[in-house]
């Protein structure tokens, strides 16, 4: 088999994972060796489906001997399968990285003999790139649960970000979906990356010269609507994972109907649930809002027709409108339609002169939902007055959802505001 | 009106700022490249001078901020409309009131000063990706762009850092110059289309970039095309130099 037709297989295997992140990492440039890790993260190129390549996702092989139920790779497909050896993936990550095609290497495995065995391949690549060819650029590498965790940590100590994938919201839809897989496997591994991490933060603090271990964290990823859960029960989740093993995200993905199985849904969720679930991931992690907030046992799901800031204000226009010249900061970011940057220009410039609507207009801010939430210089300016009932009437989205395919259509601007995390 | 016009160098910027600081007269400064005669403009043809523009330099950066020279180079390097003048405007308005003036983001002035300073910003964030280095002998790469704004020497210092072992060299088609780097010291040179066309004749393929392009192709969910996302972050007028892209 080629290096063509095995790369065209073992990247094909490894796309569903959403993980494309090349950041956080501040490994320096060191001369004469390859590579640096840009600590904003760089994106190299963008594919049809608008997700970016910034690292080369690839599996070391998809001889899986697992059966997971939603996996493309999994025992009982019939898939063209193919194995790279290491030499071929260290040769492919170096020359592509040569050419500026790629940030660094996203390595992932199915699960070939034991997932010691799988661990250890995996191992070897890292350390061939980091010894032998001195690469210096950024690794992403998955821990494979059950793996031993000698062999685990080694490979944290090459790595800028590891991950260990949740798969699925519960353990309840992981013995349904994922039977070969437990709870345990997969927290074991992730308590261990996350105390190591926090061992190694403070080692480097007195002892500069210390190596890193993960210095981009770890993440995680959960399959959204191929079983039951509800939008609460995820964000309580990624709230604990957020808060037990300092994740540094929690990635979400629409399940894509790819297998036929009788524990599985026929028809995929609809993308926008997608969406408002990093929306409100975003609130959680970076605008300060707690899980109960957006959602409670009333309402477990999220609203597909509203993003959930705008549901929270709704239901809380009590603290409603602001006065944008005097709200601070953690107030501002509250409101609908205003996101970091915008509270930033706030801020910067009520420092010269107290705001009137037009200025926010001359700031670049988008004024389509925030006019119904704050008031300049005492005065409201939105176009229907400040009642939760007429300001969802004005919001309601014109478009709706698309009878055929099942996917709503959403507007760019929706889509780019989950990706930037500006809601 | 009276027309500055200087050599298109920064430091001639400078030297034409210095020059019409203290001029009256509703003026404006081009780079004799970009200027088209009008019928009543009154020419003024700047010459570069360093210790003028040493002495702007040095002013700003005592009496104001750093980031303040900075976006003056980022005005620039922007090439867009009234990107001189407006550094002009800015500078003075800065000299009145402070550096702190930045914060008055609802200042018409501030504003496109803020827009011009991140759109070039931006591009030369997206180049450290767009980028794409074909291989011509082993280990020399050669790379072409044609990018809106003048970011070049925005991207010496990335590049420079994260290939420090191999020859490369970056080329502005539309600018006509390339930064070179052989191992030592970086540097700019003027380089034509038909020089840059001559050295890729060497260069029959390169078998990374098929690799590329297949894994571009396998990496796609075709289930989740979104055409408009694809061309919100990377633009289509890019993509003539960014081999493996289509839609």
């Amino acid at each position: 088999m080629t290096i063509t037709e095995k790369l065209a297989i073992l990247a094909d295997a490894a796309k569903y994972d959403v993980s494309c992140s090349s950041s956080s990492s501040k490994r320096v440039a060191r001369k004469g060796n390859l590579g640096s890790a840009a600590p904003a993260g760089i994106c190299h190129s963008f594919t049809p489906d608008g997700r970016c390549i910034s690292l080369l996702k690839i599996l070391m092989n998809n001889y899986c001997i697992y059966d997971c139920a939603y996996c493309v790779n999994r025992a009982s497909n019939d898939i063209p399968r193919a194995a790279f050896t290491v030499e071929e993936v260290v040769d492919l990550t170096m020359n592509f990285y040569r050419r500026n095609y790629i940030e660094g290497l996203f390595l992932s495995s199915a699960v070939i003999k034991n997932p010691t065995y799988t661990m250890e391949r995996m191992v070897l690549v890292l350390q061939n790139l980091r010894e032998t060819q001195h690469f210096n650029g950024y690794i992403h590498v998955k821990a494979i649960p059950g793996a031993s965790l000698e062999l685990i940590d080694k490979a944290g100590s090459y790595a800028d970000r590891m991950s260990v994938n949740i798969e699925l919201p519960s353990q309840r839809s992981l013995q349904l979906l994922a039977p070969d897989k437990s709870k345990n496997d997969i927290l074991l591994p992730m308590q261990n990356i996350s105390q190591q991490i926090v061992q190694n933060r403070a080692e480097r603090k007195t002892l500069k010269k210390s190596p890193h271990y993960v210095p981009a964290g770890q993440s995680t990823q959960m399959i959204i609507g191929a079983s039951g859960e509800s939008d609460l029960d995820i964000l309580r989740l990624s709230a604990a994972l957020y808060d037990k093993f300092s994740m540094k995200r929690v990635y979400y993905s629409a399940y894509v109907p790819i297998n036929q199985d009788k524990n599985l849904p026929v028809v995929a969720p609809p993308m926008a649930r997608e969406n408002r679930l990093y929306q409100s991931d975003w609130l959680i992690r970076v605008y300060g809002f707690q899980a109960h907030e957006l959602l409670d046992e009333k309402t477990p799901n999220l609203d597909m027709d509203y993003d959930p800031k705008t549901v929270w204000a709704l239901n809380h226009m009590e603290q409603f409108p602001v006065e944008i010249n005097q709200a601070p900061f953690k107030i501002l970011i509250r409101i609908p339609g205003i996101g970091i940057r915008g509270a930033q220009k706030i801020v910067s410039a009520r420092k010269i002169s107290p705001l009137d609507f037009n200025d926010l207009k001359k700031m670049g801010l988008s004024v389509k939902r925030a006019q119904y939430f704050i008031t300049c210089k005492g005065r409201y300016y939105g176009t229907v007055s400040c009642e939760p009932l007429k300001i969802r009437r004005a919001l309601k989205p014109q478009k709706t959802a698309s009878p055929h395919t099942g996917y709503e259509q959403l507007t760019i601007f929706d889509q780019l505001a989950a990706l930037n995390g500006e809601i | 009106m009276i027309i500055y016009l200087y050599d298109g160098s920064f430091d001639g910027l400078l030297t034409a700022i210095f020059d019409s600081f203290t001029d009256k007269r509703p003026l404006d400064i081009f780079r004799q490249e970009h200027y088209q005669p009008q019928l009543f403009d009154e020419i003024i043809s700047v010459t570069t001078e360093n210790d003028k523009a040493q002495r702007v330099a040095d002013s700003i950066l005592a009496k104001l901020s750093f980031d303040t020279y900075q976006r003056l180079y980022y005005l620039y390097l922007s090439e867009l409309p009234q990107c001189d003048y407006t550094a002009l405007c800015y500078l003075k308005m800065c000299y009145r009131y402070g550096a702190s003036i930045y914060l008055a983001k609802n200042n018409p002035l501030i504003h496109r000063v803020e827009t011009y300073c991140r759109k070039v910003t931006l591009e030369a964030h997206r180049f450290t990706g767009f980028v794409r280095f074909i291989e011509l002998a082993p280990m020399i790469f050669y790379s072409k762009i044609e990018p809106d704004h003048n970011i070049l020497p925005l991207l010496q210092g990335h590049f420079v850092r994260r290939f420090s072992d191999q020859k490369f060299m970056i080329h502005d088609l539309k600018r006509q110059y390339a930064l070179v780097y052989d191992l030592h010291t970086p540097y700019f040179t003027p380089l034509t289309i038909e020089e840059g066309e001559h050295l890729l004749t060497s260069k029959t393929t390169d078998p990374y970039q098929q690799l590329f392009a297949v894994f571009f192709d396998a990496t796609t969910i075709t289930q989740r095309r979104n055409l408009r996302l694809q061309k919100f972050w990377m633009p289509k007028r890019y993509w003539q130099h960014i081999d493996e892209a289509h839609d």
